[in-house]
């Protein structure tokens, strides 16, 4: 299996204007802040709205799903006891939202499809893509995911012990990934695997890398924080590495005790 | 290379396993009760409840109390334990999940959240462990002998025939040998408060395709089907011979008035299929009783089928709309229309839809030659899914 990187986008490189990337007032008023920050990393790597009809396939990860807007409508549930309840929070709380706002934003009609698997989503998100561009299926697909922080999240996983060790965090990558190579083309994904054992970075070394300038991000997804899809922010450092010379990058994440994941990125040769 | 259905697993209101749901649908009798018993909520509607608490759940599967799973989970558990049992699937093969849900562990999080909205050091923590999606997968994992791949995939309403188009792909690929493919979702009062706010649940019985329909009715319950390749398997009870996933873009969450989504779907599954819109012999719909819904689902058939339309229903009126588990519930009963010829009546239907005419199914049938079944489910974003199962 094998697909293209056209970009890569992570929430911190968006620069655009949010009236660009989500031209309709109505809809960017109803967002909150992961359907904005994810709808607008997806715009921002696409260059625009005007590229969403083209896209044929729309992937998205994310583990926590829209945590603030799920978080309100069930706090409004218990303290109004049940009654005069606003439906925009609940309608909002899907995890498919960002998958479907984006797919309104751009009136496409492609698959549309949200992987909800923890430490996983992205990973899996990435094995649909590179399944469907093998299969021939797709050609141009918009591969994302996202992950917010909220106050009550953060108070529930201090109290479970879990930022003992590490920061929180919290982030959307996106990356337009392609069947074909293109002009456009910046680096290629040529594995993506689940492990059955744990491995150490030397035991990653040696198995996965073809010489000594290949690069192997071990457990590199802690720098990003504690949150599900952290592991994409590893793999937009990947292909950043590889556009900055890099012949090629494997990622290892192994994140609390989940089965493991490899991914290789290599520059397009 | 051919996929083919080798299990199935069900649990809804109407109880569990694949014998008390077909007996009861056989029976015309709904799982729709006038309030919920178990569900702690406020509100007088009627729903598809499985009248089993959770502590009878853990009994049921045999898990300690102590593991404090959510209702999810549980009835996951049932449904997927049944499908691999039914499948007979050898332990040694690499045996996969796609699980779908689009409440997780809502359940259990309600309990959570009325006392840490309080006081934030309160709730106890057991009662949130299981909130996100993936929690009810893993614990799915534990107790039913999943060994390799699994993932979770939550696209509202069309979460679980999704799930059965990603098993499709894994299968093709050889990641698995065998894969569980379905969905999972339990009553909250999150859902059924999101559902009223919307202003689109029946204070009755909901009557899909009828003209009067006022709303749907929340359900809940598993539905789980074995997929495998064709040539490892000895015996299946039919192909799964074509899927599509389309979006609507129409909006957030009603569906266009010309059923656009719908449309795209279902003739894409078919081209998929190399099959002709007349080779269908029932279509199980989306049919949720909604004015939106089940207009623009009429629509999109009338696009497709013209004058033709095959025989069609909705089991929603027995089952109640069991979300992320409906495309899974669905998908069992469209493998057991192909292999005992089974047609499904759509409950409480008096008078057609003025616009569309359409009349479907009204009483059961057993033992008819079902060659192709076309199984839809739509959801919020857009989301739109239909599943080709042949003989």
């Amino acid at each position: 299996m094998r697909c293209y990187i056209d970009r890569v986008t992570t929430n911190s490189d968006v620069v655009t204007d949010i009236k660009q990337l989500i031209p309709d007032a109505g809809m960017r008023r109803r967002m909150s802040r992961v359907i904005k920050m994810a709808v607008t990393t997806a715009v921002e790597t696409l260059g625009g709205v005007e590229n969403i009809a083209p896209l044929d396939a729309i992937i998205t990860a994310t583990g926590w799903g829209c945590l603030a807007d799920s978080e309100r409508f069930l706090r409004n549930v218990i303290v109004e006891r049940e009654q005069l309840l606003n439906p925009t929070p609940f309608i909002q709380s899907t995890f498919n939202t960002v998958g479907g706002q984006i797919a309104l934003l751009g009136h496409n009609h492609c698959y549309n499809v949200t992987y909800v698997n923890r430490s996983h989503s992205f990973e899996d998100a990435l094995l649909d893509a590179m399944m469907r561009t093998t299969d021939g299926e797709n050609r141009n697909i918009l591969l994302g995911a996202f992950d917010e922080q909220t106050p009550s999240q953060h108070r529930i996983m201090e109290r479970m012990g879990l930022y003992r060790c590490q920061n929180d965090g919290e982030g959307a990558v996106f990356a337009k990934v392609t069947a074909e190579r293109t002009e456009q083309s910046i680096a290629q994904v040529t594995a993506i695997e689940f492990l059955t054992n744990s491995l150490t970075e030397e035991q990653c070394r040696e198995r996965y890398t073809t010489d000594e300038k290949c690069a192997v991000l071990y457990n590199n997804y802690t720098k990003y924080g504690l949150y599900p899809t952290s592991s994409a922010q590893s793999f937009a450092q990947a292909v950043k590495m590889v556009c900055e010379g890099s012949t090629e990058v494997v990622i290892y994440n192994e994140y609390f005790g989940a089965t493991p994941t490899l991914i290789k990125v290599q520059c397009i040769g | 290379m051919g996929i083919v259905v080798t299990g199935v697993g069900i649990v809804t209101a109407l109880g569990v396993g694949l014998d008390k749901n077909l007996t009861s649908i056989k029976q015309g009798v709904s799982g729709i009760s006038l309030s919920p018993q178990i569900l702690g909520t406020s509100h007088t509607l009627p729903v598809g409840e499985l009248p089993v608490t959770n502590e009878e759940l853990h009994a049921l599967a045999a898990i300690p109390a102590s593991e404090h799973l959510s209702r999810t989970a549980l009835l996951g558990i049932l449904a997927v334990r049944e499908a691999l049992l039914d499948a007979g699937v050898d332990s040694s093969k690499r045996i996969g999940l796609v699980s779908s849900t689009s409440v997780g562990g809502m359940d259990l999080t309600e309990h959570f959240f009325e006392h840490f909205i309080a006081d934030d050091s309160k709730g106890r923590l057991r009662d949130v462990r299981m909130h996100d999606c993936a929690a009810s997968t893993e614990a799915i994992r534990r107790h039913c002998g999943i060994n390799s791949y699994s993932t979770t995939i939550s696209t509202a309403c069309s979460s679980a025939a999704n799930a059965v188009i990603m098993g499709a792909k894994l299968l093709k690929h050889n990641v698995v040998d065998c894969v569980v493919v379905g969905g999972s979702d339990a009553l909250s009062a999150f859902t059924l408060n999101g559902f009223k706010s919307l202003m689109i649940l029946d204070n009755e019985p909901c009557r899909p395709f009828d003209s009067s329909r006022a709303g749907l009715n929340l359900g809940e319950g598993a539905g789980y089907i074995v997929l495998q390749r064709e040539e490892e398997a000895e015996e299946y009870y039919c192909h799964l011979a074509g899927y599509s996933n389309r979006n609507d873009a129409h909006h957030q969450t009603a569906s266009s008035a010309t059923g656009d989504g719908a449309y795209l779907a279902m003739s894409e599954a078919l081209q998929m299929a190399g099959l002709a819109p007349s080779d269908v012999s029932y279509i199980n719909a989306h049919g949720t009783g909604t004015g939106n819904n089940d207009a623009s689902e009429s629509a999109a058939f009338v696009r497709l089928f013209g004058d033709n339309i095959p025989l069609f229903s909705s089991t929603k009126a027995f089952t109640g709309h069991t979300l992320a588990a409906a495309g899974g519930v669905e998908a069992v009963l469209s493998v057991l229309a192909i292999n005992r010829g089974i047609l499904y009546p759509n409950l409480n239907f008096k008078s057609p839809i003025e616009e569309y005419g359409l009349q479907p199914l009204c009483h059961y049938k057993e033992g008819e030659s079902v060659e192709c079944v076309m199984t839809n489910s739509f959801g919020f974003g857009g989301n739109c899914s239909s599943l080709i199962f042949t003989r």
